[in-house]
């Protein structure tokens, strides 16, 4: 009881007492744990779990059996001739467009053995093999009814069918078809995507497993469900754990708080403390004091966050979502699912984040002595003296920060770079006193001629609060750290991208099913469109253009082929330094030759020379990398033929985008117009060079929403920080205040004076902050980026916007000041002087 | 005829606390002229530092008026308040109250900066001067004793040739010595700058260079005593 009395008397009271201060510390804490906990909840909902819809419709399959290029239909007969208790289901499974609603999932089953007679599933309507059946959250959200009509634009063409019958399976959308149906919709006879196999409970599981592996060819997989689903879990795992240390800077930044919240509280009660000390009380009752209050932080910070991530979680699905559909695998968004990991996580951020914070100034209390006799200017006088010594510390962690950077991932995470990227911030914190102190001794000069008195007020004011003002000063620097290393990141990026799309796309138009909604789908063209399109007048050539997806090293990656006579004398591929393009191109056609585009190859650690083994079709391949091409256009890396060799292997792969090349002396859009109206009957977009390369930027912008919100919450951390502490030292300089107002301040003079310290704090800060972004910025695309996605990063920062992001925390810091410079000015002088 | 430098008609202040009336100080009436060193001696909490401020215009009576050089300070606006801190009072502290981030000089030289009046500096080493100081221009207030900081202080406090110096309780926190050292400024702060000091104190050396005594009781005058 008596402990409790202590911690309220001691620790709480003050707390209500300051309320402001008190909502300002747990806001931020508030604010760190729930954009990890929104990054956590969206991310997962924006990856989906990427179960098949049908499982839910027909139940859970033992085993699939899939092919690089799609399985041939004449297996089934050998599978069914096996000596096992099993049944093999044919699957069609595709994406297809439907107007007002978007992608679905379509599939195509064997209607007449799904519905005679089965063990697991639901039954499926009658005469369904007629139509299409569609999935009752489909129905809901396209106002369809058994009985009505739905067009499908599946690859260049729309198909319509009648809805024979609605399937409940929740919220899943999709529409179902029979196989043939669905084969001849595809123009895929003969090819299905996969073989389910359901063994019976009755049968020996290995044995069948056995038997089926020896029965398919080399190029064949067998699988258990859901690989799939684990593969594109992995392909996003680089994207998930760099969204989620971009989440934690918004933490570090509020560690950087409550440590000062608890430093200036420990400061504030010195005098309290002595006289406690002196009363009986034990070093370690006031240590647990200390960590008391930072634990209540933490803890009422880490209740609020959780509503407010769960709140934000709903504004970052659709933007991760857009970025994952985008740039990875097509997927839906499930609910948001606040459970109880999240919860379990957020309190230990919360808390683990404010007690570690807290463990300095609080062993710091414990070290009062009775009696307290030393002063806040003695404390200061010791963050003073202690620069040289604490930059002495910061070059010494800057130079581990450097080796560390170098390591290799690990388990394919660029861990090591974390760990510098941490060093450097622990480096640039320990930097901060020695150069509040040099700025403050340079501008010292001009602030008095600048600003008068009020200026020169402001410089000292900041330099003699050298141990409170650093660490405002290092939270707020590391906020604009992340902005300008994330910045020149992203700008380095989107240059490289834009002088790529300039070198990569040099067809003049590009032609493409209507179908494609996302990352890894192939629609295809009808196999007429290439001959229709170099047919017409003013085209010059077509570079006719294959694509799958396939699996490779247990990653899901791209497969393509192309004229690569075409590429040579049209485009102007890049290829890593020391590979000769003229070289690489000409010794593709006919032979087991590729090239690899550097995700890839950085991916599956290759080098030009290396030799794949690929699976395509029922054979397994052996091709040497002929080359390694420079490549932004999917993390998930392509390999790349030539026709005439994927011809060989997967003869009837229909082609899924062309590259229009117009001759010079021809009107390109007349071109343009001619071939959209001979393609008029296909559903294809025709797009001239020009948009493309717009939309792909435009693309590229919209997958950095998410980075560019992350960092905005940084910013509003380190923002309330500053609030807070520009506040904690008006309330504990106010007889500094008070004072100037005896010797004749106006009021106007003392609320510029503290605008001033906040507007030299936001200079301070920018001023370490760029420095660390651009070091930072360095770290993530040479080290994090490389490690994580693969791609070579052309170093290109964005100086105007850099400089507007600078000046926009400048003057939100001297925003920040507007309250406490307006308490200031309205203290009561001889209240505050005569307290004593 | 020229008015009184300072002149308290009938001066009272009562301050409220939780709804209770607190008479700090009861119909004062006092006249100051230049050059003159007054002294107001009681117990604390006989109103003394209560006084000290409505002279000093930091604070203004409930009753009755304060008068400087005519003017009533209840009828003067925030910018003439202001005014009048910056040219004609100056203020000295028991704890001094010297701003640690600044150095000597800066400290003394801050009044006039703050009133934006030109060769502030070369007035400062003036200042620091006339204190014996002038060696501790740059240092800062932790490296000086407290008699060096009172001296400072009263440095700052005449700065800007005030016409009212208020002094609370000057010598309270130094050593006979030091303190020696401030009161003969304070005496030669009236003798030579023509100033009007008004000192609270509870030291007999403090109040026996005043020429004037001004007993106080619980907030009334008991007596004024020509020394």
């Amino acid at each position: 009881m008596r402990r409790l009395q202590l911690f309220r008397t001691l620790i709480l009271r003050p707390l209500r007492r300051d309320l402001l201060r008190t909502t300002l510390t747990i806001l931020a804490v508030a604010l760190g744990v729930g954009v990890v906990i929104a990054i956590d909840l969206a991310g997962d909902a924006a990856t989906g779990s990427f179960r098949s819809s049908l499982e839910t419709l027909v139940g859970k399959t033992d085993l699939e059996i899939v092919a690089n290029g799609g399985v041939d239909e004449r297996w089934m007969a050998t599978l069914a001739s096996l000596p096992a208790n099993a049944r093999f289901e044919p699957v069609i499974e595709t994406r297809g467009m439907i107007a007002g609603v978007g992608a679905v999932t379509v599939y195509g089953v064997d209607f007449v053995a799904r519905t005679a007679g089965r063990e697991a599933g639901k039954p499926l309507p009658q005469n369904a093999d007629a139509g299409a059946v569609i999935s009752s959250g489909l129905a809901r959200r396209a106002g369809l009814r058994e009985g009505g009509a739905i067009t499908v634009t599946l690859n260049d063409a729309a198909r319509t069918f009648h809805v024979a019958g609605i399937a409940e399976a929740k919220d899943a959308e999709f529409v179902l078809l029979d196989i043939a149906t669905a084969q001849q919709a595809l123009n895929e006879y003969g090819k299905l995507e996969r073989i389910d196999v359901f063994v019976s409970p009755r049968e020996d599981f290995a044995r069948v497993e056995r038997e089926i592996r020896a029965a398919l060819p080399a190029g064949y997989r067998v699988e258990k469900p859901g690989t799939r689903s684990e593969e594109n879990q992995r392909m996003l795992r680089a994207f998930r754990w760099n969204l989620r240390v971009l989440s934690y800077i918004s933490l570090v930044v509020g560690a950087f708080l409550i440590y000062n919240t608890i430093a200036v509280s420990v400061v504030r009660r010195r005098p309290e403390i002595g006289v406690l000390r002196a009363l009986g009380t034990s070093r370690r009752w006031v240590f647990w004091l200390f960590l008391c209050e930072a634990l209540m932080f933490g803890l009422a910070g880490s209740l609020a966050g959780i509503a407010l991530g769960r709140l934000m979680a709903e504004g970052a699905v659709s933007l991760i979502a857009g970025t994952v559909n985008s740039l990875y695998v097509s997927s839906r968004p499930a609910a948001i699912a606040l459970g109880w990991p999240a919860v379990a996580t957020a309190l230990i951020a919360g808390t683990a984040v404010a007690l570690a914070s807290a463990l300095a100034p609080a062993r710091e209390a414990m070290q009062v002595v009775p009696v307290e006799a030393m002063s806040r200017g003695v404390h200061e006088h010791h963050a003073r003296t202690h620069a040289a010594r604490n930059l002495a510390w910061a070059v010494a962690i800057a130079s581990i920060a450097l080796p560390v950077s170098q390591v290799g991932p690990v388990g394919g995470k660029p861990i090591a770079g974390y760990a510098a990227t941490l060093l450097a911030i622990a480096a640039m914190a320990c930097a901060a006193p020695a150069v509040i102190t040099g700025l403050a001794g340079v501008t010292r000069t001009a602030a008095r001629s600048l600003f008068g008195p009020e200026g020169m007020l402001a410089v000292r004011g900041l330099a003699a609060s050298l141990a409170r003002t650093s660490v405002i000063v290092a939270a707020l620097a590391t906020a604009i750290a992340m902005m300008a290393s994330v910045g020149i990141m992203v700008g380095s990026f989107r240059e490289t991208v834009i002088v790529w799309l300039n070198t990569q796309l040099r067809a003049d138009l590009y032609v493409a099913p209507a179908a494609r909604a996302g990352a890894g789908e192939h629609p295809a063209l009808s196999a007429d469109v290439p001959a229709v399109v170099s047919s017409l007048p003013g085209v010059e050539a077509v570079d006719v253009f294959h694509a799958l997806e396939f699996e490779y090293g247990g990653q899901r990656a791209s497969l393509g082929a192309g004229d690569s006579e075409i590429v040579r004398r049209y485009g102007r591929l890049r290829f890593l330094p020391g590979e000769d393009r003229e070289t690489i191109l000409r010794s593709l056609p006919g032979q087991d030759r590729v090239i690899v585009s550097e995700p890839f190859a950085n991916k599956h650690g290759m080098r030009a020379g290396a030799v794949l083994a690929l699976p395509l079709g029922d054979r397994v391949v052996k091709v040497t990398v002929a080359g390694i091409y420079y490549d932004y256009s999917t993390e998930r890396g392509w390999v790349i033929f030539d026709n005439s060799t994927l011809a060989k292997y997967l003869p009837h792969q229909p082609p899924t985008n062309l590259a229009i090349y117009v001759r010079k002396e021809a009107d390109a859009a007349q071109v343009r117009r001619a071939v959209e109206a001979r393609l008029a009957k296909y559903r294809v977009v025709v797009a001239p060079n020009r948009a493309l390369r717009q939309n792909a930027v435009v693309v590229f912008d919209r997958t950095f929403a998410i980075t560019y919100a992350l960092e905005g919450v940084a910013i509003a951390v380190a923002m309330l920080g500053a609030a807070n502490s520009l506040l904690a030292m008006v309330l504990d300089r106010r007889r500094e205040f008070a004072l100037l107002r005896y010797l004749g301040a106006a009021p106007a003079q003392v609320r510029r004076m503290i605008l001033l310290e906040a507007g030299f704090l936001g200079v301070a800060a920018n001023v370490l902050g760029l420095a660390l972004g651009f070091v930072l910025s360095l770290v993530l695309i040479y080290v994090i980026n490389k490690q994580s996605f693969g791609w070579t990063i052309q170093f290109h920062p964005p100086l105007a916007l850099l400089a507007g992001a600078s000046l926009l925390v400048l003057v939100t810091t001297v925003v920040a000041g507007i309250f406490p410079a307006r308490a200031a000015a309205r203290l009561n002088p001889i209240e505050v002087i005569h307290e004593e | 005829m020229n008015p009184p430098r300072l002149e308290m008609r009938r001066a009272s202040k009562i301050y409220q606390s939780n709804g209770q009336k607190l008479e700090a100080l009861h119909e004062v009436s006092l006249t100051f002229e230049p050059g003159t060193i007054t002294a107001l001696v009681g117990r604390s909490g006989c109103g003394k530092t209560t006084l000290l401020n409505l002279a000093g215009a930091m604070d203004f009576p409930t009753s009755g008026e304060v008068l400087i050089g005519g003017h009533a300070t209840s009828s003067l606006g925030e910018d003439e308040l202001t005014a009048l801190r910056r040219r004609r009072i100056g203020f000295v502290f028991q704890f001094f109250q010297l701003l640690p981030a600044l150095t000597v000089l800066e400290n003394v030289e801050l009044p006039l900066l703050l009133a934006g009046t030109a060769e502030a500096r070369e007035t400062a080493r003036e200042r620091l001067q006339w204190v014996e100081l002038g060696d501790k221009a740059d240092s800062f207030p932790y490296q000086l004793s407290g008699g060096q900081m009172q001296r400072v202080a009263i440095a700052r406090a005449l700065v800007h040739q005030p016409e009212i110096l208020i002094a609370d309780e000057p010598t309270g926190n130094l050593d006979n010595a030091s303190g020696d050292q401030v009161l003969a400024l304070l005496r030669d702060a009236a003798g030579r700058f023509g100033a009007t000091v008004l000192m609270a104190t509870h030291s007999a050396e403090a109040a026996a260079i005043a020429g004037t005594h001004v007993k106080m009781r619980d907030g009334r005058i008991c007596a004024v005593e020509q020394a």
